[in-house]
């Protein structure tokens, strides 16, 4: 979908969806909820208007910003992201032990974090080619077969 | 792994900018290349390398890898 949105729109469309619904929830919460809602709309737009200014300046991080990522630059954000992860796993599993050495119904959160991090972990492998390697050309097809190297 | 970009393109007076938009990259991984810092990828360095009519084993010189092995 966002590639019908010019790259330097994307981050800041992205944040503005985000801040909307983050904004409808706490009006879906009801009661004073539209205070934190108006807050987020205000502070999720101010970001947006951050992100497309910063996206059309000349940095790594700007490039991020406008959505105009060189190879280097995705590696970058690859490995951000990576180590946003493994950051996120271990939280989570700190979080999940604290929670079951406190005996406190608050473990299930860090669960599900934990769950789906790990089923994520496993679709990446699936999806980016781990097992996908055939059978190597020189197989043991039942012939026996010299060895190039001589002893 | 040494490289003879930086060479190669004040050689033929090109800016790192020029170079990069040449290239379809950023001005930041011009410099990291030339500095040794960014490895490009085989595709881009094809495209290094044929944008100064070079060989890809002439423009990118393993030897320094090889003798720290």
């Amino acid at each position: 979908m966002m590639r019908f949105i010019r790259p330097r729109l994307r981050k800041p469309v992205g944040i503005a969806l985000f801040g909307t619904v983050y904004a409808a929830a706490w009006l879906v919460h009801g009661g004073n909820g539209w205070v934190p809602a108006i807050v987020a709309v205000v502070g999720t737009a101010a970001f947006a208007i951050a992100a497309y200014v910063r996206g059309g300046r000349d940095s790594d991080e700007d490039a991020l910003y406008g959505s105009r990522t060189d190879e280097r630059q995705q590696l970058i954000a690859q490995r951000s992201w990576a180590l946003t992860g493994k950051v996120t796993m271990v939280a989570a599993f700190a979080g999940v032990t604290a929670a079951v050495a406190d005996r406190a119904g608050w473990w299930w959160p860090f669960a599900v974090i934990l769950a789906v991090g790990g089923f994520s972990y496993l679709l990446g492998l699936s999806n980016y080619g781990v097992g996908e390697e055939g059978p190597a050309d020189d197989a043991d097809d039942g012939h026996q077969v010299r060895s190039p190297v001589k002893r | 792994m040494r490289n003879r970009v930086r060479e190669q393109r004040t050689q033929q007076g090109l800016s790192q900018s020029e170079l990069a938009a040449a290239l379809g990259v950023s001005r930041q991984t011009v410099i990291s290349i030339e500095g040794g810092r960014y490895l490009p990828s085989l595709p881009l360095a094809f495209a290094i390398a044929r944008f100064f009519d070079m060989t890809v084993d002439k423009m990118f010189d393993p030897a320094d890898e090889e003798a720290g092995t």
